[in-house]
């Protein structure tokens, strides 16, 4: 079972149509996907969830709506709704940011952390607190994509070096397209022929697809339940 | 064994099973906006390969784009490489965005360890 929990449709930064990547998505052989959408007001939030709705029955594959925090204000309202969507996404590229992910337990994924930075965005203290909080570092493809020649090297330096912490502490680790148009959609197997390369071997880099997504889509599921109240914490 | 003006022909012999490269073949599709050319692919392959792995990478790979499995129908092909290069040559593969001006994305469909292990159908043969 392969997932990719990090796309943008147009109801964001995306350029494409919920339809158009979730169809993309089941012909490249996906079981699900996540729209990791800007959140705005709770009507947007209805409205997505009600196209999400009609799509999943239409393209036959199971989707996920998502939200990607770019500040610590937008990460603090997302946290207090945390029960309304199904995964927390956190942009990282500032290190105060990247701290506070990985230093709350709401958040499921921590995405491209080295984004525009000289240095890969996490050290061993960061990586420690992810492992510990089971927030997940992201492997970005479209960061990899976009790159070229010199910046792509430095890029690929970068997501190296997070990979090689994550390794040592135990950190989840998930690979993602990071897709902003259906065109953009990778093959799983192109995620995991890209892990193998930066470090991991070849169990390490399905699990980037499989078992990393799984695991936060079940605890999706322990959220949906009445008893759940907040990370850790349920009612017996 | 003598050419046309009667000269010999030296033929190096082949060598043993176990000195030789151990090949895998990946069989591909492209999902593309419009159906695209052969040449095109050619060019698009060689220019991802080398900007990504450089040219002393991609001699290790000991990579061949397979003209004669190239399926303009279904958009397939098939690429050679030895066995230890097959995930270089699928990111590779992952990197390619257009092709001419058409937007594309590869699907991996099979890997195997002989030609005839990835079950084609060839109707343009």
């Amino acid at each position: 079972m392969y997932f990719d929990l990090h796309v943008h449709s147009a109801f964001s930064e995306g350029e494409s149509s919920l339809r158009e990547i979730a169809t993309q998505a089941k012909l490249l052989g996906y079981n699900g996907i996540c729209f990791a959408e800007y959140f705005k007001n709770k009507d947007k939030m209805n409205e997505i969830k009600q196209e999400i709705k009609q799509v999943e029955k239409e393209a036959m594959i199971k989707i996920f709506l998502g939200f990607e925090a770019r500040n610590s204000n937008e990460l603090k309202k997302l946290v207090k709704l945390r029960r309304e969507y199904d995964v927390l996404l956190v942009r990282g590229y500032d290190l105060a940011l990247n701290r506070l992910a990985v230093e709350t337990p709401e958040v499921d994924i921590l995405t491209h952390p080295e984004l525009n930075r000289k240095d890969s965005g996490l050290n061993h203290v960061l990586v420690r607190e992810a492992a510990k909080n089971n927030v997940a570092i992201e492997i970005n493809f479209r960061n990899i994509l976009l790159n070229n020649k010199g910046s792509r090297s430095i890029v690929l330096k970068h997501i190296a070096q997070n990979i090689k912490l994550c390794k040592k502490y135990k950190a989840p680790m998930i690979s993602c397209s990071g897709a902003i148009s259906h065109w953009q959609l990778k093959d799983p197997k192109v995620l995991i022929s890209m892990a193998m390369m930066l470090g991991l071997d070849i169990k390490q880099a399905k699990e980037t697809v499989s078992t990393t997504p799984e695991s936060i889509i079940k605890q999706i599921k322990e959220r949906c339940s009445e008893k759940w109240i907040m990370p850790g914490v349920k009612e017996l | 064994m003598d050419n046309a003006w009667g000269e010999r022909v030296m033929k190096l012999r082949v060598l043993p099973a176990s000195l030789r490269e151990r090949n895998r073949y990946i069989l591909f599709k492209i999902i593309a906006e419009a159906p695209i050319e052969y040449s095109d692919l050619e060019g698009a392959i060689w220019n991802t390969m080398l900007d990504f792995l450089g040219e002393h990478g991609v001699s290790k790979t000991s990579v061949w784009l397979m003209k004669d499995r190239w399926n303009e129908k279904e958009q397939t092909c098939v690429i050679r490489c030895n066995h230890l290069s097959v995930y270089e040559v699928i990111a590779s593969l992952g990197l390619i965005t257009r092709l001419g001006d058409a937007r594309v994305a590869v699907k991996i469909l099979k890997v195997s360890g002989t030609i005839k292990g990835l079950n084609i159908i060839h109707t343009n043969l």
